[in-house]
């Protein structure tokens, strides 16, 4: 356990810049989403949502840069020192992940925070049981059925290319790998697709109220019940990501150093 | 016996790195690994601590294989391999949270006795690192430290300093295996010395006995390998 929590805190001194650097980006965000000035409400929220749909994916880029770092360590040496060390491989790709996770989840709720404020403002009432169950809802589902699987992908092919030097003949897994992700990625959606639905859907939110008379010169009310969403492909990514983990450390494990 | 390599053979891509290394280390003793640059010190050396698996032959370090056993020995890579972020506080603070067999007291003394500055690594100067990493290396309480080329870039005064801290250092039953270029400088430590001529051992033998016949360690290193 000690050696675990010195793992937790070697992630966060490597990568506190990057996680510091990412949350201090939320003010940056949050300013731009103030400088839109177009008096269209509809137009205006169009915009602030593409500003945090941005962020969002901002957010995915930084993070899977600050999990990758891996090869960086293996050419100054960090990683052999690290090879060493008592905690398995598994704990050493854990650590790896949650410290990663932990930032993400800062970072989307607010970000979904950030939604709703948009949404408010464009006179859209999300009307959920409480403003922390519509926080929960959304980024959570997001980062579990997203991110996640992008962040232990990116140390999947981190820790590969780092175990195995990729030069020579070595190059060729690597290019398969790589190149091979955005198909791997279509027959995943496929897969999901086809199952979806197979399980009760959920409704991610108690109910959403969009008062429109902002967008209309009639007064319209539109009621939402609750936002449907298929459970499954939270599961299969959840799961297909505690795979990646599990070959990561597992080559963290048998590699050489 | 504290470590076993029978007919051992690393292979890499193009080259081996040590070829048929038969090799048997008892406990209490320094050993000194000398050889020209490629003569496969360092693949020896990581092949007992376990960085490196053999293609043939077996390894057996302190009763099993060594990546197995990585917690009960110390490695010192040749490679300036500190987080740029570490302080020595870090240090104590990365080793005493990995290592069980950590003793802050006698770190904090070799810091003192290295004048080790308490200050960032990327501040320091390559033999103020090397400093601070043998520091953190022979803080632990093990029974085999593996040092490869610990002297390596490093001034004179770092030198000595950390020679002086290998004898200080050195305790009943710890087995101290060392590579270096530096092998005037080093001669008096070594109780044993092996020479790694392309990877296979050119000589292995007490430095005692070369005493007696009236032969150095440098002059035979010049002998046998030159």
């Amino acid at each position: 356990m000690k050696g675990f929590a010195t793992l937790l805190w070697l992630e966060y001194r490597r990568s506190r810049v990057w996680a510091a650097a990412l949350l201090g980006s939320l003010l940056f965000w949050f300013w731009g989403l103030n400088q839109v000035t177009v008096t269209d409400v509809g137009e205006r929220a169009g915009i602030r949502v593409a500003i945090v749909g941005i962020a969002a994916l901002v957010g995915v880029i930084v993070l899977c840069f600050m999990i990758g770092r891996i090869r960086g360590e293996t050419r100054r040496g960090q990683y052999q020192i690290l090879l060493l060390t008592p905690p398995s491989g598994y704990l050493h790709i854990l650590a790896r992940f949650l410290f990663a996770l932990g930032v993400a989840i800062v970072y989307y709720v607010i970000i979904g925070g950030l939604l709703w404020w948009v949404a408010l403002q464009a006179g859209i009432h999300p009307d959920a049981g409480s403003v922390l169950q519509l926080l929960l809802a959304g980024p959570f589902y997001c980062i579990g059925a997203v991110l996640v699987p992008f962040l232990v992908w990116t140390l999947l092919l981190m820790v590969f290319s780092s175990a195995f030097r990729l030069s020579g003949p070595g190059w060729i897994p690597g290019i398969v790998m790589v190149a091979g992700t955005p198909f791997l990625l279509r027959w995943i959606g496929d897969g999901i697709l086809s199952v979806s639905h197979s399980l009760p859907t959920w409704r991610m939110y108690a109910g959403l109220t969009a008062l429109a008379e902002r967008f209309s010169p009639e007064e319209l009310e539109i009621t939402v019940n609750g936002v449907p969403v298929a459970q499954e492909p939270l599961w299969i990514m959840l799961a297909l990501s505690v795979v990646m983990l599990i070959i990561a450390g597992r080559i963290w494990q048998e590699v050489e150093g | 016996m504290l470590a076993q390599l029978r007919e051992v053979t690393k292979r890499y891509v193009k080259t081996e790195g040590v070829r048929d290394l038969t090799l048997d280390i008892d406990e209490g003793q320094v050993l000194g690994v000398l050889g020209l640059n490629g003569s496969g010190k360092t693949t020896m050396l990581k092949l007992m601590a376990g960085l490196l698996f053999p293609t043939k032959g077996e390894i057996t370090v302190l009763g099993g294989p060594p990546r197995a056993n990585r917690a009960k020995l110390v490695y010192l890579g040749e490679t300036d391999a500190l987080y740029a972020w570490m302080t020595p506080r870090d240090g104590e603070r990365f080793m005493a949270g990995l290592y069980q067999d950590f003793q802050p007291e006698r770190y904090h003394e070799l810091l003192d006795f290295l004048k080790v500055p308490r200050r960032k690594t990327k501040a320091m100067s390559r033999g103020e690192r090397g400093r601070l990493r043998l520091a953190m290396a022979l803080s632990r309480d093990v029974k085999l430290y593996l040092l490869d080329e610990p002297l390596a870039g490093i001034d004179l005064i770092s030198r000595e300093r950390i020679l002086k801290s290998l004898v200080r250092e050195w305790r009943t039953g710890a087995t101290i295996v060392l590579s270096t270029h530096e092998v005037a400088e080093a001669e008096g430590l070594f109780e044993r010395v092996v020479f790694l001529k392309e990877g296979r051992v050119a000589l292995d033998t007490k430095a005692e006995a070369l005493r007696e016949e009236g032969k150095s360690v440098v002059s035979t290193f010049r002998e046998v390998l030159g």
